[in-house]
């Protein structure tokens, strides 16, 4: 009999930790542990349970409004904005992570590979039927693929929870937000016009001078880019570094996108940029290891014994990107200095989306509300943080202040700058498709740039990861 | 159970408990048609359509027959068969790997094992030599990856520290596709000596004495009496070794970021497999691409297993 109960009480494990997904074979043994590795499974496969129960207890203490879900949830591909959102946002509290008593929750995937997306996808595919502490309420969105969204019904229309453009946003960042109908769906916290960023050490040593009018004289046009090129070299130094760092300065400017009805075609700028790179590395201008934009290799030439004269970067490059260059030991702080460059342009830029299903509509209207109208906010973004503002006035006031200097730009006022750039900026020819174009191109003709394969050969890689990545894109 | 009931009627009899024994595969069952089974015949089902994510928009399921095949076997337009490059990308990264691997631990195992060295402190050994197996592929081919970087310390050692240029590993086929081997060689060769050390232990200890006594040399030994009696331990380690690197995913995944560079020369069949499941959810190639792998390690296990074979039976008697 004792045989007969211990019998079924194993089996019983046995199906509990069959019926817990699978994979806990081990729990076997007798159905006291069997039952408690059950309930542990089922809390491992929805760790959100957690998080609502925590977060149902912190509400009892703060009571957010009537109509507000308990949970916020944002989803980004870095910690960027969070760092802003958790010093800046007005109504956050630190030490609880609420924002008027509503728990933020942070989903953080990294963009590279098309993660973030894929990621987010899923999410927002979800939304409908997630359960309250699940649901998207917020997204970040960058401008290669901002569009997939908004022209989406995952997003939601921000006039209805009372966000709607002001005058003091840059239109691009309206229109790259609105659907093709012309809806709001969100707005950007950034205005993202790419200056050139040049050491003013280096530019001395190569041009005789480090002052930036001066410096754009001689580098406004790429010929002119590419005699500072060769004069650069000669005095031992690198015109850049990697040879991704100008491939948004050429992108950006082009005239037909990289996928038009359905059918890939590489934009001619891409091409021209390909050739130049192509001639920069057999002439040494560039550094012969070809590291990317983000590699390793590339960044340790920001540290002060770095042979390299030019970066290229919006303000919000100055703190992502440079951190070598601030570091304060091998550092180089305050020998930077920026112009507009050979061409204008625009690199990135954050959006924020309201994700269709969210029930914490007044909280997302808040926010965006924040970073884009609220001026203390702003004025700490430009002064504390370095970034370029998605407010004019704010903006303005900084580029007109004879006072304000970047102390990291030897107090060059880069405000002004890159006011000056922004009516230059045009969001055209973006696809749904940007990203993976952009970062598989750059990748996979890298071979043809160092002499390793053929050009054909590069490009029909290319074309096999675009096939693999957007079945529905038709490739030459 | 009834055999259970019907041995309370029936006395003097033994009691049996077969029916016991389905109560306790019935977990392995479960799981495997649910995790397996099932999974295999809806691979061979999703092959024939056409189903895929474009954005946000899904596309299909649309029955298409054999068009994912198609599409696999057709060549690009400067001929070369991206699928054939996978297979044999794979096969070259496994062959450079497990060789060296059951040489290896064939050695390893004939030391620990051997009578006369009695090597002390063995199970420290063989703690040390499967330890590499413990730590995860993801994280070795991280650790590679920044140890033979352009800014790694090997260049740093052997090529920029005195002022040449970087050697670039993984822009370069062989030595991407060396390393690639290498992590997969430490991180196997120290489960596949403990399993031919079991092996080898499972062998009459008589024969090598018989052996020794007779004036057998070390080398007569290993080729007359270990190698004929490991037979089946060895097709079992090849096999498994076989299975198990043609599912090359992993290691190469992490260190080429997914790309399978330079010019997918790195690039496994599962790596393709899992760059059509990535963003475009494309069920219908990634199934295809399954198939394929299917066949192909059916194929290779049945030749590995007829070449080897006969020659175990042969001197079994």
């Amino acid at each position: 009999m004792k045989k007969r109960i211990m019998a079924s009480l194993l089996a019983a494990a046995c199906v509990l930790s069959v019926a817990s997904c699978g994979g806990n074979n081990q729990t076997t043994t007798t159905a006291a542990t069997a039952a408690p590795a059950a309930n542990n499974d089922t809390t491992t496969a929805a760790p959100a349970n957690n998080d609502a129960t925590e977060a149902a207890t912190t509400e009892a203490a703060a009571t957010p409004a009537a109509d507000e879900g308990d949970t916020f949830n944002i989803y980004a591909w870095n910690e960027e904005f969070k760092g802003f959102f958790e010093k800046y946002m007005p109504g956050y509290d630190a030490s609880a992570q609420t924002l008027d008593g509503v728990k933020v929750v942070w989903t953080i995937n990294p963009s590279d590979g098309g993660v973030y997306q894929d990621k987010l996808d899923q999410a927002l595919q979800a939304n409908a039927t997630a359960s309250a502490a699940d649901k998207v309420d917020m997204f970040l969105a960058e401008a290669d693929y901002i569009l997939k969204y908004t022209d989406s019904d995952y997003t939601m229309d921000v006039s209805g929870i009372g966000v709607s453009q002001v005058p003091t946003e840059y239109q691009y960042t309206v229109d790259a937000a609105s659907d093709s109908n012309g809806k709001i769906k969100g707005v950007s916290f950034q205005c993202c016009p790419s200056a050139l960023i040049y050491r003013r050490s280096i530019a001395k040593a190569v041009l005789g001078t480090d002052d930036p009018d001066e410096v754009q004289a001689q580098l406004d046009s790429w010929d002119k880019y590419e005699a500072v090129a060769a004069k650069a070299k000669d005095a031992g130094y690198y015109i850049q570094s990697s040879f991704a760092d100008n491939y948004r300065v050429f992108s950006n400017n082009a005239t037909s996108a990289w996928v038009t009805g359905g059918q890939l075609t590489i934009p001619d700028v891409v091409d021209q940029w390909t050739e130049q790179m192509k001639s920069f590395y057999e002439k040494g201008y560039i550094l012969d290891t070809l590291p990317g934009v983000w590699d390793d290799g590339k960044t340790a030439q920001m540290f002060a014994d770095g042979k390299t004269m030019c970066f290229f970067g919006p303000a919000w490059y100055f703190n992502f990107c440079m951190g070598n260059a601030q570091d304060p030991d091998k550092g180089c702080f305050g020998d930077w200095a920026i112009c507009e460059g050979p061409m204008a342009h625009f690199w990135g830029g954050t959006w924020m989306l309201a994700a269709t299903g969210t029930d914490n509509g007044s909280l997302v209207a808040k926010v965006m509300k924040a970073f884009t109208e609220d001026e203390s906010v702003c004025e700490q973004l430009i002064k504390n943080e370095g970034q370029f503002t998605n407010n004019k006035s704010v903006n303005q006031k900084f580029a007109d202040d004879p006072d304000y200097g970047s102390a990291f730009l030897g107090n060059q006022n880069d405000v002004k700058v890159f006011v000056g750039m922004t009516d230059n900026i045009k969001f055209q020819n973006n696809t749904n498709y940007d990203q993976l174009c952009n970062e598989g191109y750059q990748d996979y003709i890298k071979q043809y740039i160092n002499g390793s394969v053929e050009k054909e050969t590069a490009l029909q890689n290319f074309y096999g990861y675009i096939n693999e990545k957007y079945p529905a894109v038709q490739t030459p | 159970m009834s055999s259970t009931t019907s041995t309370a009627t029936v006395k003097h009899k033994s009691i049996s408990y077969a029916g016991w024994g389905y109560f306790f595969i019935a977990p392995f069952v479960i799981v495997y048609v649910a995790c397996s089974l099932i999974p295999l015949f809806s691979t061979f089902y999703n092959a024939f359509f056409e189903n895929y994510m474009d954005g946000l928009k899904h596309i299909g399921p649309n029955f298409i027959g054999f068009e994912n095949f198609v599409t696999l076997f057709t060549p690009r337009a400067d001929g070369r068969l991206e699928i054939l490059n996978y297979t044999t990308n794979t096969m070259i990264m496994w062959v450079i790997g497990a060789v060296p691997q059951i040489v290896f631990a064939l050695l390893l195992a004939v030391i620990f094992t051997s009578e006369r060295m009695k090597i002390k402190g063995q199970a420290f050994f063989k703690t040390v030599i499967y330890m590499p197996n413990l730590i995860m592929a993801s994280a070795f081919a991280m650790l590679f990856f920044q140890i033979f970087s352009s800014v790694g310390p090997i260049n740093q050692l052997f090529f920029t520290g005195n002022g040449g240029s970087a050697y670039l590993f993984f822009d370069n086929t062989w030595s991407a596709r060396s390393i690639i081997a290498f992590i997969n060689f430490l991180m196997w060769f120290g489960n596949t000596t403990i399993l031919l050390m079991a092996g080898i232990m499972g062998i009459d200890q008589s024969l090598f004495e018989a052996a020794s006594i007779d004036g057998a040399n070390s080398t007569q030994v290993f080729f007359k009496i270990t190698i004929p009696l490991l037979m089946p331990i060895i097709i079992y380690v090849v096999i498994t070794a076989l299975i198990g690197g043609l599912q090359m995913f992993d290691v190469p995944q992490i260190i080429t970021a997914g790309r399978g560079g330079p010019n997918n020369t790195t690039k496994t069949l599962v790596m393709a497999l899992n760059s059509y499941i990535g963003t475009s959810k494309n069920y219908g190639m990634a199934g295809a691409v399954s198939i394929i792998l299917f066949i192909v390690t059916g194929i290779l296990s049945f030749v590995v297993f007829r070449s080897t074979e006969p020659k175990k039976e042969g001197k079994k008697k």
